[in-house]
């Protein structure tokens, strides 16, 4: 090849030896790549995706919890675009009266209705529905034959519950709500836990004894009738049980991070670090820090199996979240209460146990990757 | 304070609690140094000998003023008078804020490379991170710098993005040197820089403290388990043996002519490469160093001592003027010649 360009001159030779020396310099580049420094999170992340279960476990839980925040655009009882004599009208971002598109019902126009009549009518209207279109709290009592709650069935893989709404959807949208849940207590209860365990870890003396009395008082508080009283007063919502469970889930961490911090502060590269002339805020975020937080980052998927657990407890025991709100815990509840009707319990039990079976898995994988020794049960 | 003198330790004592019970009281105290003096002379090289646990981390980590730090029921005495740019200081009179400006005078090679550099930042974080504290460098400028001490040590610039995990024992020993390098001390604690290495490494850390010394007109005081170390590179020697000072003086004198019995014991013990010395007879002690908690009264070396005598129980001996330059806490020793 080489020899060709050189006989022929040929104006496209040059071009050739010019990429072919750019892919050899890539493939040096690649190699220092190689050669360079992986951090310790590096080295982790890269035994982490070794371990296939919590790996792809990891990949789909990311993926459905990423999806799962454009359901309104999947599953949805609201039309995604229609068009009606000449205009096109986006019914998932705002709201319609049925008489827009000359319905003959009250309130919001049901778009279901809507493209069955267009289809029939055989006019230019058309109507773009969701991939399933049902909502999670659209009561079909008036499509539906029979009394609710209705068995699964084609248009409605799950069934509907007691009042005719449809369980698949309230399910898919409940994992997004138990999912928010659970990180966001996970990442308050984190925040809150390792500002006060480094602060006692670090400080340590008189700081650290009546710290920790204070929170030995604190955590006998106990946690359920905290919840009743407060939720006897105003009703509960999504930020308020976030805030109520973080009243208590900070302690645990603490302890972690103030062992930890007690431990490193005894290490030798923060008595250097102090040696060099750094101050207590430097110690703390760049040295002692970065290397305290193995107990709670192997920890944190299991932080997160434990939010969806609250939530479901609490919204099964009614204390959760305020009604229509799609939650599993509710779900469960009914199905509970409606024993005959075996879908209403089923398919939440499945929804939550392959969430939770999902984490744990990753969760597992996490503590493994940050476990130093070589060889690994999972793999 | 002598002018001439960098340092001047005057009765220094370290005490580390000894908590137990069910109250964590203290029960006892470990005397990890034990009311010692000495002096560091300007652009000398001390060597600072003893065997394992007779505390000279501990005189380290004293003058550096950081063992306050990881162990606040820690209780020091004595004083550290410092020779600064500001003039003179005892170290022990300041606290941590006020001794900050000082800290880029004194730094320290720490004696385990492992735990003394913090693993998550890269090399180059590592060896920066006094010039962030003490210069007001731009990030070009430190990495220049950073580039250059890695050179000196003998690694390569490059080696600066990895990761200490990434290096052996010998080259983590010379980043934690160059990173002791990097405000240009006057002053330098080198806690035995060199008994993680192979002897033929050894060599060459040790010759690049000696250039680097020259180089930069540093002070060392260099703390070893094993004389025949200090011996190649110290102007002077001192000798300790549970917190205790035991001889100081000329290195070349202690190694050919020692005076107090622990140093001829720890002599004997050195493997001679000269078989004229061979035939010397070996001091070899008997029993093990007691521990700090439970010394012996009057001279701590008395249970152990070939020379012991029944009085040795009823004081506790001083440094002595023995001849020329060097001093012993011994008043039965005499001038030893080995025939030469
Ligand atoms: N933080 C501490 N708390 C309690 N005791 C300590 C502490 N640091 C050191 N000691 C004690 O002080 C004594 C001297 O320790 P030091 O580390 O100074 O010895 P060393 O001469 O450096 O020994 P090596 O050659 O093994 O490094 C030892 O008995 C040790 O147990
Ligand atoms: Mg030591």
């Amino acid at each position: 090849m080489s020899e060709n360009s050189k006989n022929y001159k040929n104006p496209d030779g040059s071009n050739l030896t010019d990429s072919s020396s750019k892919i050899e310099t890539k493939i040096e580049g690649n190699d220092n790549k190689k050669d360079v420094s992986t951090s310790i999170f590096k080295k982790r992340w890269k035994k982490f995706k070794t371990l296939k279960r919590g790996y792809y476990s990891f990949i789909i839980i990311l993926i459905l919890y990423a999806l799962s925040f454009i359901l309104p655009l999947l599953v949805n009882k609201d039309a995604l675009i229609v068009q009606y004599e000449g205009d096109y009208y986006f019914p998932v971002f705002s709201y319609y009266a049925a008489e827009k598109f000359g319905q003959d019902i009250p309130g919001e126009a049901n778009y279901r209705l809507l493209n069955e009549k267009f289809k029939n009518d055989d006019s230019d209207n058309w109507v773009l529905m969701p991939l399933y279109p049902y909502g999670p709290n659209q009561n079909l009592l008036d499509e539906l034959e029979g009394s609710p709650p209705h068995p699964p069935s084609i248009g409605h893989i799950c069934g509907t519950d007691d009042r005719a709404r449809d369980v698949f959807a309230r399910l898919l949208y409940g994992f997004n709500i138990s999912l928010s849940f659970a990180i966001l207590v996970t990442i308050v209860s984190y925040t809150i836990g390792t500002m006060v365990g480094s602060a006692l870890g670090y400080y340590g003396g008189k700081v650290d004894i009546f710290g920790q009395r204070l929170i030995e008082i604190w955590a006998t508080l106990p946690f359920l009738y905290t919840i009743i009283i407060v939720s006897s007063i105003v009703q509960p919502n999504f930020i308020l049980l976030v805030f109520v469970l973080n009243l208590f889930w900070w302690i645990g961490i603490t302890y972690y991070i103030r062992g930890e911090f007690y431990r490193e502060k005894a290490r030798e590269y923060v008595s250097a670090a102090v040696s060099m002339g750094a101050k207590n805020r430097t110690i703390i975020l760049k040295h002692i820090l970065p290397n305290s937080l193995t107990p709670i980052i192997s920890f944190a998927p299991f932080a997160v199996v434990g939010g969806i657990a609250s939530l479901v407890a609490l919204d099964y025991l009614g204390f959760g979240l305020p009604p229509p709100t799609p939650s599993w815990g509710q779900l469960m509840n009914q199905g509970l209460s409606n024993i005959n009707y075996w879908w209403l319990v089923t398919f939440p039990l499945i929804a939550m146990f392959l969430s939770l079976l999902s984490i744990v898995f990753i969760g597992e994988a996490v503590r493994e990757a940050f476990d130093p020794k070589i060889y690994s049960r999972l793999r | 304070m002598n002018p001439e003198n960098i340092l001047e330790i005057k009765n220094l004592s370290v005490k580390f609690p000894v908590t137990g019970g069910l109250f964590l009281r203290k029960v006892a105290e470990i005397e990890a140094v034990d009311d010692i003096s000495f002096d560091i002379r300007r652009g000398e090289t001390l060597g600072l000998v003893g065997e394992s646990g007779c505390g000279k981390s501990t005189v380290g980590k004293a003058i550096l003023n950081i063992l306050k730090f990881a162990s606040p029921d820690v209780a020091i005495g004595g004083s550290l008078f410092f020779n600064s740019d500001y003039g003179e200081i005892d170290l022990l009179k300041l606290n941590r804020n006020e001794m900050r400006k000082y800290r880029k005078n004194i730094q320290m090679i720490f004696q385990d490379p492992y735990s003394s550099l913090n693993a998550r930042l890269s090399v180059g974080q590592i060896i920066e991170e006094p010039l962030l504290y003490h210069t007001k460098m731009n990030k070009s400028e430190r990495r220049e710098k950073v580039a250059w001490l890695l050179d000196k040590v003998g690694l390569q610039a490059e080696q600066s993005k990895r990761y200490p995990h990434e290096f052996s024992g010998g080259q983590r020993q010379r980043i934690g040197i160059a990173r002791a390098l990097s405000t240009n001390p006057k002053l330098i604690i080198a806690d035995e820089p060199v008994s993680a290495l192979d002897v033929s490494i050894q060599a060459q850390v040790i010759n690049l403290l000696q250039d680097l010394q020259s180089e930069f007109d540093l002070s060392v005081l260099f703390i070893a388990h094993d004389l025949s170390v200090v011996e190649h590179i110290s102007s002077r020697i001192a000798v300790m043996y549970l917190g205790k000072i035991f001889e100081l003086g000329i290195g070349k004198e202690i190694y050919h002519h020692p005076n107090h019995p622990y140093s001829k014991a720890l002599l004997s013990a050195v493997p001679l490469p000269n078989p004229k010395y061979r035939d010397k007879e070996r001091i070899i002690l008997e029993g093990d160093v007691p521990t700090p908690l439970n010394k012996p009264s009057g001279c701590v070396f008395r249970n152990r001592c070939p020379i012991a005598k029944p009085e040795c129980a009823n004081f506790i001996p001083v440094l002595e003027k023995k001849t020329g330059e060097q001093y012993a806490a011994c008043p039965y020793t005499k001038y030893d010649k080995v025939s030469a």
